[in-house]
């Protein structure tokens, strides 16, 4: 994973590179085009736009249906009627259905009873930017289409520092030599000063000698001393901590997709945050409340979602819950699901072959590993999928997300860093209690807000009042004591 | 000779000023048990054991620090979440815990589905809110790892549990089948239970009736009020107890009966009493005055203001005096009965004064279980006018129902083989519980089919033929009427713990009983088939007594929600009809003997029923203040003032914590019992709690049984002519000391506070040119080396006077707090400075113990224990002075040395803000926060212990071993008993995995090597901040109570923010009987006690 993550980070580092150059050379071509660049900024703008608008019900392949049709070739479908008909359907479909607009008659037949959300703010310029975004991405040639050939999201590495490390041990030898040479001669300049003044010792340290030398052997030990006490007691604090830590997951969830991309809002599958201590994990019907619909994936097809139907008895043949799943046998599970990866199989390809008997099998074999988990004693492929925790703090620590989510409104991202851009989560932050010691004493109170705060701390308010005091930090309210954090 | 002392004292060794008690007091840490093993260690033969031990523990500790490999975590989430559930937010449950007649409204609160404290319910009329000890502990044994996971046979006394751990037993269906299999029709059957309190429940019976018309329920009580129920049969034509109303008496008698602490309804009559007992304006103060007539000091006794000691056998005597006085001046005819002592009769007579100037506000109660007595006692309430003010039958309480005649007559029935089959409900234990238990199994062995419901197997379980148990009441669907009109429902909070495990689990017994009887009244098709049952029963019944739901549906749900629904009856008119000559025949004569024993619940125990409760177990006896066992209690005289003698001089070592043990000849059987002094027992009498000696517990019960905790005294009890039990016996006989108990768990001595200065004589210490009493702290101060290290005089600990002298108390309180004051000025550290500028913006939380109401029932001690997971350390430990209790509740006598008075503590951090743990602390462990919290930190504590030293209240615990099991290594776990207790699974308590679900998510489990102490519920603080945050408001007084204040049942402990001038706290902190504990050193305490105020009058010195 990690390899070829920094192979891909090279080869766009390379691909840049190149890219400036050429852009570069082509940059008087480049002003003599003036309508291609007007083009990709059009396009660009449509990007943003589908994403805010239209990405939560529509595919962004433009290929397969989700909530709402693919949007690939819908200038086509409605090539029939003028260019307004269209329009007026994206701003306000229900009023389009409701005149009878063939079109939208013939939509509102297939799709109903979903009906497509009013966008009555779009201007012309942003439905056309939106449909050019549409066109090139079904058709395969947007510009600066193979920059965007992987992961959406993946988070653009940041031009590496050049590594130093080489230059600076080099550096270092050059100069112990050099202090060695100069020491040499300076004890050589000394020695001949005593010849000199005839009082010359009888016998010359030699270098093996300066070097296994009371002086130097302590020097050695001390150095050794300091350093290794550094090293310890640095690898020391960091024992339990896990800053980094990427563990892999039973499903390949991503936040990149449903966060970043689908722009759901982080409370709305972590519901505990803003009412509870726990930011919770959500139960597996949440996920059902949208992938009722959307059944395939858009990365993974149809290997990670039906683990979820898997846990919670959905059948996404019928769109029927199994009543009585708890009691269903493995043998039929298996068939079940088996039976729905290969009909999704079928729908790309002609026939059954070889890589489809294998793929159905792969996939299976990872619902299996995903939701049984028998060093717990949990044999069974229904119930609960266990999840790998990522943050975990010491028992001895109490950490409330109420507090800090629906009181102090701090951002998600504050601490968990952006989660959005995150294909694989990983824990952004140390959870160190320095690090939260940090924040504390900077983090400024809403005091002015709530109307608990405007209860109590008189002397601060008057100090604000008066000018003295210019903002009160969680530190100030006692956010720094033993047991505010520990009980 | 009487003796007054007008300072207090909390044993001999305190009055003697006992060398061995000044050391006491001064050391902090008692017998380490390093030096134990320091001794092991010290050994010279190294075993091959320890090799491998060293190796296994080099190696995991090499692994731990080179690998470093955190280990993977799991988070597993819901897959369908139920919507009432938030995981980390606590989801309340109203229910109700019954255990026999024992009734509290609870609400249960639950964390992710499972139960973890119990609080009061404050809708109810009856509890209002309070609980008590037995309630605090019942979510303890929902994970009783003793409890049966499913239904058993049982063969030659042992049940059958596979011996293959975690292999099937036999499912429901085939047990069902083998039992129904043995029902006829005409079969005699036989239901055998504590008082059902339970409507619905007494349906299923009466459906089961139905089926079998041969079926008779048989209700008992192991602390039996037979007699009172059958005195109101006679006299008014209701087997009830009636509705007392504490609250509006204004003089009460009490023969004998416990009502703060066991007798009938103790919770509700607890907070009546106090309602007469607080004072808040001392410009009108008034206080009730209670009289209690008895030979042990109960708790009920402890409070009293006066007690007159009367040997148990002359109960009755004391009776018919006290009707006779009565009936003097009401002009009713005397009776001719057993005559008291003059110096007794004239007490009784003083009483009897008092009575009669109170009339219809006055109340008279007893606990005896006599029929004639009972009758007389009636009888003195009529003349009284009682009947209709202080006392009525319209809301009689129904928790007690038991008839000690109908139990003795199927035990004849059964010699007789006139039964054919028994069930025995769950708590009912007659095999232990009855004088006559031997004769009960002897029967037993006639009965053709004998059933047990009881949850965790016990003395009667393995009599049967089957065990059936039913659900913990946590589990359980169900309802209660504790009074007439007065209901409450049960409704489960957990799923059925071990049905969810997948092994065949429980059932409640009503519904077994239905399926037996194949009756359609039970729906077996639905999920839970006896909701349906009770649903029923409350839309043809309850439904019908109210007109504010139109439908059943939102009947139910607001009675669900509310957990109580109360209609109230009129309130019943009655006539008294009794022929009191014929019931002072048959008053008990007095016993001739020269020694008699009494047998008396305790607060913790009850009849035995909690015999398997470790937080029970270890909650110290309120009043004598002892763990882990029931103590023969002997008189202590004091002659002279200074010498003091115990009976048969026994039990001199009790302050190096050994007593002697004794065996004790009653009716001709013998038993040894370890002996404890008790100030207050009546001259001649002795007292031993009932309820110990369980021989079966369970598989945890099994370890406890192996050293029996204390011993079984029913067999001891006698039965009188009625047919209903005595608790007492006459002809009680020390024959002679046996051994000696090494571990006598008594926290008597343990964590004292300040020491009165006497010289060896046990003289006080007087200054030569002032006279009074020497100040000890002063004169060390003064001229180094002339003051006795630790010997401190007259320390404000606790501030008592008379109700007569109340503005005298008043005064003295000012002046002693205004030269503390004085006192506390002259310090070099700027606290004014600090008080200004931090405490006084924000919270600041002060806490308030009005000690006129607190009663010493001790359900604050167990509520901490629940709220804040304080280890269960076992006896050994506690002789060790290692309970981990973070509440104590201190008791203190006061007054005469023979008969003193008592005032009890609650004794907890006071979290003072200018701390003197704080400052002794080298790695700043504990400090304080801008809310003058004392914090402690755990995860910083390495353990010096010099805060504990220099803590003057004596609060700071020190987990001495891992007895939570939380260490990283497995290494000094404790072993709750001296054998080693194991559970089941050779683990130690807490380490099983269904003992540790009682666990508060919300609390560190602290591990070993580290201070604990109280916190104030900083968890509950922190949620009660958050909660007003979120909603952007001011705090209210509701967002924050302690467990503590929220478990006591008469409100005396109040806790809010001091700064706050609206809050609870602010304006009780105004009380001119407030004082602070040991004010004169400066700490600062955050805890504001109300001083003790009783109620004596002259007449009742003699």
């Amino acid at each position: 994973m990690t390899c070829r993550y920094s192979n891909k980070t090279k080869v766009s580092m390379i691909h840049r590179g190149l890219k400036t150059r050429i852009m570069l050379l082509l940059l008087a071509a480049a002003l003599a085009l003036p309508a291609v660049a007007q083009d990709e900024a059009a396009i660009n703008a449509g990007k943003t736009l589908f994403r805010n608008n239209c990405a939560a019900c529509h595919n962004k392949d433009m290929k397969n249906d989700l909530t709402g049709p693919a949007l690939g070739g819908t200038e086509e479908r409605w090539a029939s009627y003028p260019k307004e008909d269209l329009y007026s359907w994206i701003r306000n479909s229900s009023a389009m259905i409701n005149a009878g607009h063939p079109r939208a008659t013939e939509l509102w037949n297939q799709w109903k009873p979903t009906a497509m959300t009013a966008f009555p703010n779009l201007t012309d310029e942003e439905i056309a930017n939106i449909l050019a975004y549409i066109k090139c991405t079904y058709e395969g040639n947007c510009p600066g289409a193979a920059a965007a050939g992987g992961p959406a999201a993946q988070p653009v590495a940041p031009p590496t520092k050049p590594d130093n490390r080489l230059l600076y041990l080099g550096l270092f030898g050059i100069l112990a030599i050099l202090a060695l040479v100069l020491a040499r001669v300076l004890s050589n300049l000394n020695y001949m000063i005593q010849v000199k003044e005839g009082n010359a010792p009888a016998h010359r340290r030699t270098l093996v000698e300066t070097l296994t030398s009371k002086g130097v052997i302590a020097f050695v030990i001390f150095a050794l001393i300091v350093l290794g006490g550094y090293t310890t007691v640095n690898n020391a604090i960091k024992l339990g901590r896990q800053q980094g830590y990427q563990p892999e997951q039973p499903i390949k969830f991503s936040h990149a997709t449903h966060a970043g991309l689908q722009k759901i809002d982080c409370q709305y599958c972590h519901d505990g945050a803003r009412r509870s201590k726990q930011s919770v994990i959500p139960a597996a019907n949440t996920c059902m409340n949208c992938h009722k619909a959307v059944k395939v994936g858009s990365q993974y097809g149809t290997a990670e979602l039906t683990k979820i139907f898997a846990s919670v008895g959905y059948d996404p043949s019928t769109d029927k819950y199994i009543p009585n799943y708890d009691q269903m046998p493995e043998a039929d599970i298996e068939k079940l699901y088996k039976q729905w990866i290969k009909d999704n199989y079928l729908n790309d390809h002609d026939a059954m072959d070889a890589a489809g008997e294998e793929l159905v099998q792969d996939q299976w074999d990872g619902i299996v590993k995903a939701l049984k988990n028998p060093e717990n004693g949990d044999r069974k492929i229904q119930g609960p999928i266990e999840w790998v925790r990522i943050h975990n703090l010491p028992d001895h620590a109490y950490f409330n997300h109420a507090q800090h989510v629906s009181v102090g409104q701090v951002e998600c991202q504050t601490c968990h860093g952006k989660v959005e851009e995150m294909e694989v989560v990983q824990q952004f932050a140390p959870l160190s209690m320095g690090w939260c010691i940090n924040c504390h004493r900077q983090t400024e109170v809403k005091f002015a807000d709530n109307a608990y705060y405007k209860s109590y701390y008189a002397r601060y308010h008057e100090e604000m009042a008066a000018g003295k005091r210019s903002k009160v930090t969680v530190e100030d309210i006692g956010g720094l004591e033993c047991q505010k954090c520990h009980y | 000779m009487k003796e007054q002392n007008k300072a207090v004292w909390i044993g001999v060794e305190h009055l003697t000023n006992d060398p061995a008690y000044q050391q006491a007091a001064q050391e902090e840490f008692k017998q380490l048990p390093l030096a134990e093993i320091a001794e092991e260690a010290l050994s010279t033969e190294t075993s091959r054991r320890d090799f491998l031990k060293y190796l296994g523990f080099s190696l995991g500790a090499v692994t731990v620090a080179a690998g470093c490999e955190i280990p993977v975590k799991k988070a597993v989430p819901y897959v369908i979440k139920p919507d009432t559930i938030v995981p980390g937010v606590a989801t309340y449950y109203a229910s109700t815990f019954v255990q026999g007649g024992d009734y509290c409204a609870v609400l249960v609160k639950t964390r992710e589905g499972r139960p973890i404290k119990v609080e009061g319910n404050s809708l109810s009329k009856v509890t209002m809110g309070g609980t008590s000890a037995r309630t605090q502990a019942s979510v303890l044994s929902l994970y009783d790892t003793s409890r049966l996971d499913g239904p058993y046979r049982i063969t030659n006394g042992k049940v059958d549990i596979p011996s293959k751990k975690r292999a099937a037993g036999p499912t429901w269906a085939e047990i069902d089948k083998e039992i129904s299999g043995k029902l006829k029709p005409e079969s005699r059957i036989r239901i055998l239970a504590h008082t059902i309190m339970s409507p619905t429940s007494k349906k299923a019976i009466e459906d089961f009736k139905a089926k079998f018309p041969n079926t008779e329920l048989v209700m008992y009580d192991p602390v039996s009020a037979s007699a009172l129920l059958e005195a109101n049969e006679t006299c008014f034509g209701q087997a009830v107890a009636p509705n007392y109303r504490f609250d509006l008496a204004r003089v009460i008698v009490s023969f004998d009966a416990d009502f703060l602490g066991t007798w009938i309804s103790p919770i509700e009559y607890a907070a009546q009493y106090a309602q007469r007992r607080r004072i808040t304006d001392i410009k009108k103060a008034e206080k009730s005055r209670h009289i209690q007539v008895e030979s042990h000091m109960s708790l009920t006794g402890s409070n009293a203001d006066h007690r007159i000691l009367v040997k148990p056998s002359a109960q009755g005597a004391a009776i018919v005096t006290l009707y006779n006085a009565v009936a003097a001046a009401t002009g009713r005819p005397a009776v001719s009965g057993p005559q008291l002592s003059s110096k007794q009769a004239d007490k009784i007579k003083a009483a009897a004064k008092e009575l009669l100037a109170h009339r219809g506000a006055s109340l008279v109660v007893a606990g005896t279980n006599n029929t004639g007595e009972q009758i007389l006692v009636n009888a003195i309430n009529d003349a009284l006018g009682n009947y209709g003010a202080t006392i009525e039958f319209g809301a009689a309480s129904l928790q007690r129902q038991g008839r000690d005649k109908d139990v003795r007559k199927l035990v004849r029935d059964m010699n007789a083989g006139q039964v054919d089959a028994i069930f025995i409900m769950d708590g009912a234990n007659p095999a232990y519980d009855l004088p006559d238990a031997a004769q009960f199994a002897q029967g037993m062995s006639k009965v053709g089919l004998k059933v047990s419901f009881s949850g965790a197997p016990n003395e009667t379980t393995v009599l049967c033929d089957y065990a059936t148990p039913t659900h913990h009441y946590l589990e359980s669907w169900g309802d209660a009427e504790p009074k007439r009109g007065y209901y409450s429902l049960i409704q489960p909070t957990i799923a059925p713990v071990f049905a969810a495990l997948g092994r065949a689990g429980t059932r409640q017994a009503e519904e077994s009983l239905l399926r037996w009887a194949a009756g359609e009244t039970l729906n077996t098709g639905a999920e839970q088939p006896f909701l349906e049952y009770l649903k029923l029963h409350w839309e043809q019944t309850m439904f019908r007594q109210q007109s504010n739901f139109a439908t059943f549906q939102a009947f139910w749900d607001s009675a669900l929600h509310d957990g109580v629904f109360e209609s109230p009856q009129f309130s019943i008119q009655v006539a008294f009809s009794g022929d009191v000559s014929a019931a002072a025949a048959k008053v008990r004569k007095p016993g001739q003997s020269a020694l008699e024993i009494s047998f008396f619940e305790t607060v913790n125990m009850g009849g035995g029923q909690y015999a398997g409760n470790p937080w029970l177990q270890e909650m110290p006896d309120p009043v004598n203040r002892c763990v882990w066992g029931n103590h023969l209690a002997i008189p202590v005289k004091w002659e002279g003032g200074n010498e003091f003698t115990a009976l048969e001089n026994l039990n001199n070592d009790e302050i190096y914590g050994k007593a002697d043990r004794v065996e004790l000849e009653v009716s001709s059987k013998k038993q040894v019992l370890t002996v404890v002094r008790q100030f207050g027992q009546m001259d001649g009498t002795l007292g031993l709690a009932l309820g110990y000696g369980r021989n079966v517990l369970g598989r945890m019960g099994n370890a406890l049984g192996q050293t029996k905790v204390g011993a079984d005294v029913y067999p001891w009890m006698s039965i009188d002519k009625d047919g209903n039990t005595q608790y007492y016996a006459e002809d009680a006989k020390i024959v002679g000391k046996t051994d000696r108990d090494e571990h006598f768990a008594c926290v008597q001595y343990h964590h004292t506070m300040g020491v009165t200065a006497r010289d060896e004589n046990g003289k006080v210490i007087a200054d030569e040119s002032t006279g009074k009493p020497l100040n000890v702290d002063e004169k060390t101060i003064m001229t180094i080396g002339a003051g006795m290290q630790g010997g401190l005089t007259k320390r404000s600990i606790i501030y008592q006077g008379n109700l007569k002298d109340i503005e005298e108390l008043a005064h003295h309180i000012e002046e002693k707090r205004t030269e503390a004051e004085a006192l506390n000025q002259q310090t070099i550290y700027p606290y004014e400075q600090y008080s200004k500028e931090i405490y006084s913006q924000g919270h600041h939380w002060n806490m308030h113990v009005d000690l006129n109401a607190c009663t010493g029932c001790g359900a604050c001690q167990v509520a901490c224990i629940a709220e804040n997971n304080v280890p269960v350390v076992g006896r050994k430990e506690v002789h060790r002075h290692h309970e981990m209790s973070w509440l104590r509740i201190d008791r203190y006598y006061f007054g005469d040395y023979e008969n003193p008075n008592v005032v009890y503590q609650p004794m907890m951090c006071q979290h003072c803000d200018n701390a003197p743990c704080e400052n002794v602390c080298p790695v700043a462990a504990t400090n304080h926060s801008s809310e003058g919290l004392n914090q402690m930190t755990y995860n910083r504590c390495i353990g010096t212990r010099y805060c504990a030293n220099n803590c003057p209240y004596k609060v700071r615990r020190f987990n001495w071993l891992d007895y939570t099991t939380a260490d990283l290594f497995s290494i000094n776990e404790n072993y709750m008993d001296d054998e080693h207790m194991y559970t089941s699974d050779g683990l130690p308590f807490y380490a099983d995995n269904l003992t540790r679900m009682v666990l508060n998510p919300d609390v560190t489990v602290r591990s070993r090597g580290v201070i604990e102490k109280c916190s104030f519920c900083v968890q509950r603080i922190q949620e009660g901040k958050l909660t007003a945050k979120r909603e952007s408001r001011a705090l209210r007084d509701s967002d924050v109570k302690t467990a503590c204040q929220t478990a006591c049942p008469t409100g005396a402990i109040v806790f809010g923010d001091g700064n706050n001038n609206n809050s609870e706290v602010a304006k009780r902190l105004g009380n001119p009987l407030n004082y602070v504990v040991l004010e004169e050193i400066n700490v600062r305490s955050s805890v504001t006690y109300a001083a003790r105020v009783v109620n004596r009058d002259e007449a009742f010195e003699a």
